[in-house]
This record gives C-alpha cells, sequence and structure tokens, in this order.
C-alpha cells in the first residue's frame, strides 16, 4: 500500500452528529493506507488564503476507515473556525484533504490486533482509537474520560465502538461515573496488566508514563500538537526523547512509545 | 510570417553571479532541508530553494507550542531548530544537489565568529550561496539581534564575506529597525551579493481566557498575509538605497504579489507561509505568474523592476 501523502479533493459521503459539538465526518477515501491507528490527515473545506481563512488546514486523526468501500470517517469537535466550516459540509460536497500523515501503532507494535490492550481515551481523544478497535482481535477495555462541563458524546455511539467500555466524567454530569479517568484504568491494571494506548489531553498522557512504569507495562500515546505544515519540515511539532533527540510528531508520531517521550520537555 | 503565438515570458534572474531559472526561491525554513517536499514542488523547478538556518553545532529550539495562527497569519517561535552544519553537509546536502536545485545555505550563529567559521566551511561545500540570518540574538551583547544595529550587521557581513571566499553572501534583514535603508547599506557597502527581506514581524499571542502567553517562548515571528504591506514598503525603501539587488519576502501566496515586490523594486522573492498551507504553491504561483505576465503583454519582469507609479502619477 502506498505511505506517500496525496493532496486530494475527497467527496463528503455523510455528516453524523455524534453529540452536541460532536460529528462524524465520512469521505471517500484517498488511496493510501489508512488503516494503521492513530494516522491523521490535513482537512480544509474553505478557499485558499489570503480570503480563505483560516489560514492553514486542520489535522485529524482517522476515526474509523472501511477499505471495502473506501470509506474514511473523522470524528470532529467544533472548537473554532476551522472544525465550524467543516461542520457546515453536506454529502456531495468535497473538502482537501492532505494524507495519510505520520506513524501510526502498526511501527511501534505491528502484532497490535493480537495485543490485548487497554484504550485511553480523554474526549475528543476517542478518534483514533475506533481505528484500533475495528481491527484488534484481542481482549480490549475502553476507559472514556470527559472533562468538567464536557458531555461531549452520545451514549449509544461510544457504546456502539466498544464492546467493553467503562466511561467516566470529571463533574459526573457526563456520561458515566464521577471521576478521573486514571480510577478505573488503576482498578484494571491491578486486576490485569495490559499495554496502554492513549490520546487526549497532554495533562493525561503525560500522568499515563508513570503509570506504564510502576505497572511495567508498554504505552503508547497518540500526542498532539500544532502542526503548521504536517509534513515535516516547519518543526512546530518537535518533540524530545528521554535520550535527548528529537522527533516531529507529524513524521515520527503521532503515536509515540510514552516511554521514551520526555514528558517533561513540551 | 508574423509569429502569432504570444511571447512567453521571460522569467529568467540574475542576481550578482548567480542566474536562476525563476525568481521564486523557497524561504528557509518551510522547506526543510530541501528534498522532503518534493512529491509536491520540486527543488529544481524553483529559482533556489534556501534551507533551514544552519547553526556550527545542532540546536535543539524553543518549548513548545512552537507556533499558532493569529490575524490571518502565523507566528511562529521554532527557535531554529536544526542539525548543525556537519550533518547538513554530510547527509542533507548531497541529496539536494543531486536534483540540480540552486542551493543557498542560511546561517546562524550567536557571535561574528560563529558566522565566520560557518563562512569558512560552507566556502569549499556545494552550496551555491549564503545567507546571513542576522536576526539571531548576539549574546555578546546580552541577546540583542545583529541586525538592529547597523555597524554591527556590517562587521557580520565583512565577517563572513572573505572567509565565503567565491560564494555570494546574502545578508536576510529583520523589519522593524529603525532606518532599513541605512541597515541596506551598512550591508550593501560591506559586500552582500544580495540583500533578502522580511524576516518574521516580532509578535505576541495572548489567551484572555487562560491569561497565558499562547507560545512556549512567549514570544514569536509573524509572517504571511498580514505582514505583507509592512514587507512591500521595507523591500522599496531599500530598493532606492541601494544598488545591490533585493530577494523580497512577507505574505507572498499569489502570482500578483510577486509582481507587487517586482514593482517595489525586489529582482526576486522568497516565498515561506504559503508553502506550509500548500506545498505547492511555488508551482502554482510560476504558472500564474507566466500567465499572468503573458495576458498583461509583460515581457520581462525585469522590466517591472522597480517600476512603481504614485497613486497619481500618470
Ligand atoms: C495529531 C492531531 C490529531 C487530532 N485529531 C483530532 C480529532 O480526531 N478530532 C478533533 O476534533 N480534533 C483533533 N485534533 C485537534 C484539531 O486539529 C483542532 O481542534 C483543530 O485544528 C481546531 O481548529 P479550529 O479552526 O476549529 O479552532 P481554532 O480556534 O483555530 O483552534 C482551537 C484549538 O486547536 C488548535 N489548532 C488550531 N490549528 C491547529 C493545527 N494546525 N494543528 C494543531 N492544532 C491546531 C489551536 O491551537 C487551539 O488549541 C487533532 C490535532 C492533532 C495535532
Ligand atoms: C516556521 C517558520 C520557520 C522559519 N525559519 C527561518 C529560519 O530558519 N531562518 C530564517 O532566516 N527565516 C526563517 N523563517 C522566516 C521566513 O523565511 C520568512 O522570512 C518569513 O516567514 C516571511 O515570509 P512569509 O510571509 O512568506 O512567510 C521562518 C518562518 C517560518 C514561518
Ligand atoms: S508540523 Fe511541520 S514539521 Fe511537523
Amino acid at each position: 500500500m502506498t505511505d506517500a501523502p496525496t493532496i486530494t479533493q475527497a467527496p463528503v459521503l455523510a455528516l453524523t452528529w455524534r453529540g452536541q459539538n460532536l460529528f462524524q465526518l465520512t469521505i471517500l477515501a484517498p488511496p493510501g493506507d489508512w488503516g494503521d491507528p492513530g494516522r491523521l490527515a490535513k482537512l480544509r473545506a474553505w478557499g485558499q488564503p489570503p480570503a480563505g481563512q483560516p489560514l492553514l488546514d486542520r489535522p485529524f486523526s482517522v476515526h474509523r476507515y472501511r477499505p471495502g468501500a473506501r470509506e474514511l470517517d473523522f470524528l470532529i469537535r467544533v472548537v473554532g473556525p476551522g472544525t465550524q466550516a467543516l461542520a457546515q459540509l453536506r454529502p456531495g460536497q468535497t473538502l482537501q484533504i492532505t494524507g495519510p500523515l505520520g506513524q501510526g501503532l502498526r511501527r511501534l507494535q505491528p502484532d497490535f490486533p493480537q495485543t490485548p490492550l487497554y484504550l485511553v481515551a480523554g474526549g475528543v481523544g476517542l478518534a483514533p482509537q475506533a481505528n484500533l478497535l475495528d481491527q484488534l482481535q484481542a481482549p480490549a477495555h475502553l476507559f472514556y474520560g470527559e472533562r468538567r462541563g464536557q458531555a461531549l458524546i452520545d451514549h449509544d455511539y461510544l457504546a456502539g465502538l466498544a464492546p467493553n467500555f467503562t466511561a467516566i466524567s470529571e463533574d459526573g454530569l457526563g456520561y458515566g461515573q464521577k471521576g478521573q479517568v486514571t480510577e478505573p484504568l488503576l482498578a484494571a491494571l491491578n486486576q490485569e496488566r495490559r499495554a496502554i494506548f492513549a490520546c487526549g489531553p497532554p495533562g493525561l498522557l503525560t500522568a499515563l508514563a508513570p503509570v506504564a512504569r510502576t505497572y511495567k507495562v508498554p504505552y503508547w500515546a497518540s500526542v498532539e500538537a500544532f502542526l503548521a505544515c504536517g509534513l515535516g519540515v516547519c518543526l512546530s511539532c518537535s518533540r524530545a526523547l528521554t535520550d535527548g533527540s528529537r522527533i516531529r510528531l507529524c513524521q515520527d508520531g503521532p503515536v509515540v512509545d510514552g516511554l521514551t517521550l520526555d514528558w517533561g520537555k513540551p | 510570417m508574423i509569429d502569432s503565438k504570444p511571447q512567453t515570458p521571460d522569467l529568467t534572474t540574475r542576481l550578482g553571479s548567480l542566474t536562476l531559472k525563476n525568481p521564486l526561491i523557497a524561504a528557509s525554513g518551510v522547506f526543510g532541508y530541501g528534498l522532503e517536499l518534493a512529491e509536491f514542488c520540486p527543488p529544481a523547478q524553483l529559482g533556489a530553494v534556501i534551507c533551514k538556518g544552519i547553526s556550527l553545532e545542532p540546536w535543539p529550539g524553543n518549548p513548545g507550542p512552537r507556533a499558532v495562527e493569529a490575524a490571518g497569519g502565523l507566528v511562529n517561535a521554532i527557535g531554529l531548530e536544526n542539525m548543525g552544519v556537519e550533518a547538513f553537509l554530510r547527509q542533507a546536502l548531497p541529496p539536494l544537489k543531486a536534483t540540480q536545485a540552486v542551493v543557498g545555505a542560511n546561517v546562524i550563529g550567536h557571535e561574528l565568529a560563529d558566522y565566520a567559521r560557518l563562512a569558512r566551511i560552507l566556502a569549499d561545500s556545494p552550496v551555491d550561496f549564503l545567507e546571513l540570518n542576522i536576526s539571531c540574538p548576539n549574546l555578546a551583547q546580552g541577546g540583542l539581534s545583529f541586525g538592529s544595529d547597523p555597524d554591527l550587521a556590517a562587521r557580520l557581513t565583512e565577517a563572513a564575506v572573505n572567509p565565503a571566499g567565491p560564494k555570494p553572501v546574502w545578508v536576510k534583514l529583520p523589519p522593524l529597525v529603525t532606518d532599513i535603508a541605512l541597515l541596506a547599506k551598512k550591508v550593501a557597502n560591506a559586500g552582500a551579493a544580495a540583500i533578502s527581506l522580511i524576516n518574521t514581524v516580532p509578535a505576541l499571542v495572548i489567551n484572555a481566557r487562560t491569561q497565558r502567553a499562547v507560545l512556549g517562548n512567549l514570544t514569536g515571528g509573524l509572517s504571511g498575509p498580514p505582514i505583507k504591506p509592512l514587507a512591500l514598503r521595507q523591500t522599496f525603501l531599500c530598493a532606492q538605497a541601494v544598488k545591490t539587488p533585493i530577494v523580497g519576502m512577507g505574505g507572498i501566496l499569489r502570482a500578483e504579489d510577486v509582481v507587487e515586490f517586482i514593482l517595489a523594486g525586489a529582482t526576486a522573492t522568497q516565498i515561506a507561509t504559503a508553502i506550509l498551507v500548500d506545498p505547492r504553491s511555488p508551482l502554482t504561483i510560476l504558472t500564474d505568474l507566466r500567465t499572468w505576465l503573458t495576458r498583461e503583454k509583460v515581457v520581462s519582469l525585469a522590466s517591472l523592476r522597480g517600476a512603481l507609479k504614485g497613486a497619481n502619477n500618470p
């Protein structure tokens, strides 16, 4: 399968709301290996600058991929002008997509479908988890956490993504019980040790590194940064590893080995 | 027989001893080490490509976040992360030169001696020219940038021109100085083969809700569409002040923007932020520039250079 990213105009197939501010965007997939969990694409549904704003494309993880039907899903939370413009798309319209970009879990764990996992998602960090869950043949449990006042996702949609999951929200007003997503994860790790795959806000991802060390389990994290190019040239996404070397999250990530990333150096 | 075909405009651009295919140059910092975007924009199709700023030793760059969008432009504080000159010459440059691209090395340092040593090293390399980034903090002067003092900028230029031997040395000016024309004159007299401008505009982006600066480095540099009028004005003032060729940049997104810089007095132009928006943009601009010149019946860009008229002049 081809690995080089392309810039394509892709038809929109569907746009389905999955929460008050959260929608699933389905497009016809351009050629590329979209099944590697954690890989991303840059999307643009507005004109070229200076008239077309925002200036830059916006990056999103692949949510689900159905290679047979060549359907590619994104799960997008509306937060600003770019995501607002994407939310206006209708079937039949096209958007510009650049990708596939970066490396998913496959490079770090080639036999990931056979790996028993704890999946940890903070908010829209849920997006890439579905691409992984769709391919898993081993036991998996999803821990999904929402911030205070977030109430992001429709209950039924979440339940349809993962056979086994625990939902938790900081204020107990969202979906599920009240608390931090790390609490049920720790309880599960005390029962059975499994590798962790996480995507979410930096605080969550940072907090999971000592957890993985304590329980001596592998830890893979999909890490966000402001991506100005997504193509490896601008170094806006550069991060340090514990050995002092540096990686570009848009090329060598966004999925990284959470035990070698230097979480103390943003 | 009368040739009915419209004449294709000649885009060949002479910059001192260098002859470029066309006046479009990929600017430093947005084209990596020249080959990363080759699938989208083959470097040999451009007038030249300028590599990421190169220092004597590798630099780690700034803590993140390193970039953010603001006011329709981009504010970045990458912090000049780079692999250092040794790795640049060993790994990055040979495959890039093999494409026949014209290659400039953007040179950065913390003191005059760094620039002199880099010039000496690059003199014996296959790079086609040097571009001194004089916006770096000068450690000997408490971090004030070299470009903020015209005499210091001239000394820096001199320090690099001699050791660079036959390689043309361009000097890249920062936008915010008291007297840009004086700065241009000083570096021209010190031996600059070309003057490129502008570098990014110092900027600060604040998040009111969190009451924090958005960038890890607090401040950064603004680029893209919002800086074009400032860049055109500084280009114009420098072109009036010196005979040395000017390479203009700042907010170029379209062919018309290139024409505007040429009218202001530039001989060639550089493209930075537009490449981050779309890596194919230099080639799009090149095609559109040909179309524009043909439509406007302009046979060579040189005929437009510095041809700016006042609003009420005939
Ligand atoms: C690797 C990666 C994967 C992502 N996956 C998803 C996903 O699956 N679903 C989802 O809803 N969101 C995802 N995001 C976040 C998404 O890119 C931002 O929410 C989006 O860019 C916001 O754009 P906006 O114009 O709507 O909002 P803005 O108001 O412009 O920005 C809102 C926030 O998004 C950040 N942002 C803006 N532009 C960029 C950019 N070019 N790169 C990175 N961050 C940016 C801003 O810094 C700010 O914090 C991902 C980000 C990254 C880096
Ligand atoms: C992400 C980024 C990195 C940059 N890195 C460098 C650099 O290493 N050296 C340099 O001289 N200029 C650097 N610049 C400045 C650009 O080369 C250019 O001067 C500036 O962005 C204005 O042009 P533009 O408006 O077309 O972007 C950088 C700009 C950006 C956006
Ligand atoms: S986003 Fe530009 S190098 Fe990664």
